[in-house]
């Protein structure tokens, strides 16, 4: 026998409480995995859309809080094109619209001759001729969703359109997004003349130097804010919420984990002052007595965590199965994220075990043994 | 340090009277006192005594008198509010050197077994070895001999709740005795065993007291117990009131 086989024959003595801690340290580590996930795949998912663009640079309204809510005038991209080392500029227009059904999905409008339609791999049908207008190219899964094939028609904003291709892009949010032309979207969305933000390709991209002169000089030109294509969304206040919500709400589940753990165990000891008495009269030291409950405490977290991990992936497939979720957001844990989950909780674990194991130092051997 | 008072001086008395041994005692008391609830309870009382190696000694005295506050102090589960207490002629000081002495030179006997419930006999036997650096083969081994020598083998693997009183007792006498202590303490070890399985254990007690030239003291309400021994102490009122010293056990029947 080992000091392990010592706290499991503790731990299976009270089997419910033990069952229960055990759970409760799953779903706590569970729900930090889903939450923490889903935040982390906010910014995943909008970084992979961001990269199938092949831009280096963005351009949106400076001061904006939500950059999906904010507009800037589309004029902005001519002025753009004049400035030394910028190759492309192409505005898009991003709109959440009510489509078949009701549901809402993402509008994404594109200029005519933007170089994104020309980009855009498509698994089927083809892309708007200049100028032709209700027409759509939609996102493979979003006609897979719809049922939806080329030539028939989609409502968008109440208004229909026909579908002309389907788009096989790899990103979740390109999948399940419906490509407009920009002046249809400006109609429906009445942003007349108005883009989202602008995505920009420089001519050399491997110059660090250059592209931050070109980001001064963009920034020089018009009210904007520049940023890498990646970092495009991190300082959008939705996000931000978002991202802070989850990530809180992560930590609360993981600290209230840790306090069933220290539940347990300050019951545990409590329940055996007289077995830590015994403990201690057979020569037990005081920093012995505590490792041996404290790794009571890490093998419930270690179970814990191992379910919880267990939970977590379930719950992260599950909350993309939503589809007011699952269509912009892949709640895809890394395993980075689970191994640092899985760590942490065991860690946390042996902390909530401290105080309880601490106050066992503290019971006086003497009145524990006291004969009734 | 303790100033030299009349009370002093009456317990260097009866340090000397209760110390007919040669040579540095094993455990010393001088002049300890208990006290409790700030002095309103007192437990022991100017206290002194001086047991030898290899000594038996039988300590009596009525309920309440003082006999396990005694028996506490000696293994240094309990602090004395006054006086000292001496180990091989050292004072001792930090609750850590008796957890020390407790794991390798001093082993306890309860009244109640205090066995735990989920382990074997053989894994409580185990218990004490914890944190002494020896190896599982060599745990095994002296688990082995100490089941041996309380004649357990056969009920090495049962849990305390499928033993006998008897067997109980015999498993946390094995668990005294693993690291091969020089002082076995026992507080009435008989007290909740039938007279035939109280005789047996304290064969089994004195027997290892002989064979191994073990220091046992024990508390007992038993005359006939306490009539085995060299020595008896009786106590009342957290004093000791007769010291009695013999050479053998027939003396004292």
């Amino acid at each position: 026998m080992n000091v392990a086989g010592l706290a499991f024959r503790n731990l299976r003595r009270r089997p419910v409480r033990s069952a229960l801690t055990i759970l409760g340290v799953g779903f706590a580590v569970g729900s930090f995995i889903t939450l923490y996930g889903l935040s982390g795949s906010v910014d995943d998912n909008a970084r992979q859309s961001a990269d199938e663009r092949n831009a280096h640079l963005t351009v949106h309204r400076r001061g904006a809080a939500e950059i999906f809510g904010s507009t800037m005038a589309e004029t902005i991209g001519s002025k753009l094109t004049t400035i030394p080392g910028v190759a492309v500029v192409s505005g898009e227009l991003l709109v959440l619209a009510a489509t078949d059904g009701g549901a809402h999905v993402l509008a994404v409008g594109w200029a005519d001759d933007s170089v994104f339609w020309k980009d855009a791999p498509l698994r089927e049908g083809r892309r708007p001729r200049p100028g032709e207008r209700k027409v759509v190219v939609i996102g493979n899964d979003i006609a897979i969703s719809l049922g939806k094939r080329l030539g028939d028609s989609i409502s968008l904003m109440d208004e229909n359109f026909q579908i002309i291709g389907v788009s096989r892009y790899t990103s979740l949010i390109s999948r399940n997004a419906i490509l407009v032309p920009l002046a249809d979207l400006q109609d429906l969305s009445f942003r007349t003349g108005l883009v989202t933000f602008f995505y920009v390709r420089v001519a050399h991209p491997e110059d660090p130097a250059a592209i931050k002169r070109i980001s001064r000089a963009i920034e020089a030109k018009a009210a904007v804010t520049v940023a890498a294509s990646e970092a495009m969304l991190q300082n959008d206040r939705l996000l931000g919420m978002t991202r802070a919500v989850s990530k809180a709400m992560a930590w609360i589940a993981l600290f209230m984990g840790v306090l069933m753990v220290l539940n347990t165990l300050l019951m545990a000891v409590l329940e055996r002052t007289r077995e830590i008495g015994i403990l201690s009269a057979i020569g037990w030291s005081p920093p012995r007595i505590m490792g041996a409950l404290v790794v009571e405490g890490m093998i419930l977290s270690m179970i814990g965590s191992a379910i919880g991990i267990l939970l977590g992936i379930l719950g992260s497939r599950l909350l993309s199965a939503i589809p007011a979720i699952g269509r912009y957001i892949e709640v895809t844990p890394t395993a980075g994220l689970i191994a640092a989950t899985a760590l942490a909780a065991v860690g946390l674990g042996m902390v909530g075990s401290l105080y309880p194991a601490w106050v066992a130092t503290r019971l006086d051997p003497a009145a524990a043994l006291e004969r009734a | 340090m303790h100033s030299v008072t009349s009370a002093h001086l009456q317990g260097q008395r009866e340090l000397r009277q209760t110390a007919p041994m040669s040579g540095t005692p094993l455990i010393m008391l001088e002049n300890v006192e208990q006290v409790f609830d700030e002095g309103r309870v007192v437990a022991l009382c100017q206290v002194s005594l001086a047991i030898g190696h290899g000594e038996s000694v039988a300590v009596t005295g009525p309920s309440g008198s003082g006999k396990s506050s005694l028996i506490l102090l000696m293994c240094g589960i309990r602090t004395p509010s006054r006086g000292t207490v001496r180990w091989n002629g050292d004072a001792m000081g930090p609750p850590s050197a008796w957890t020390r002495l407790r794991r390798s030179e001093i082993g306890i006997v309860f009244q109640d077994f205090n066995l735990f419930p989920t382990l074997s006999a053989a894994e409580n036997i185990e218990m004490p070895l914890f944190g002494c650096g020896l190896s599982g083969a060599e745990r095994q081994r002296r688990v082995n001999v100490a089941l041996e020598a309380v004649e357990l083998h056969a009920r090495a693997r049962h849990l305390p709740h499928q033993l006998s009183g008897g067997e109980r007792q015999r498993v946390a006498i094995a668990r005294s005795i693993i690291n091969d202590p020089s002082l076995i303490l026992a507080d009435e070890p008989t007290g909740n065993l039938d007279s035939d399985n109280a005789a047996a254990i304290m064969d089994l007690l004195f027997g290892l007291h002989q064979r191994r030239a073990t220091t046992l003291v024990f508390v007992t309400h038993d005359p006939q117990h306490a009539a085995r021994c060299a020595r008896r102490i009786a106590i009342k009122d957290g004093r000791i009131t007769a010291p009695a010293a013999a050479t053998s056990a027939r003396e004292l029947t």
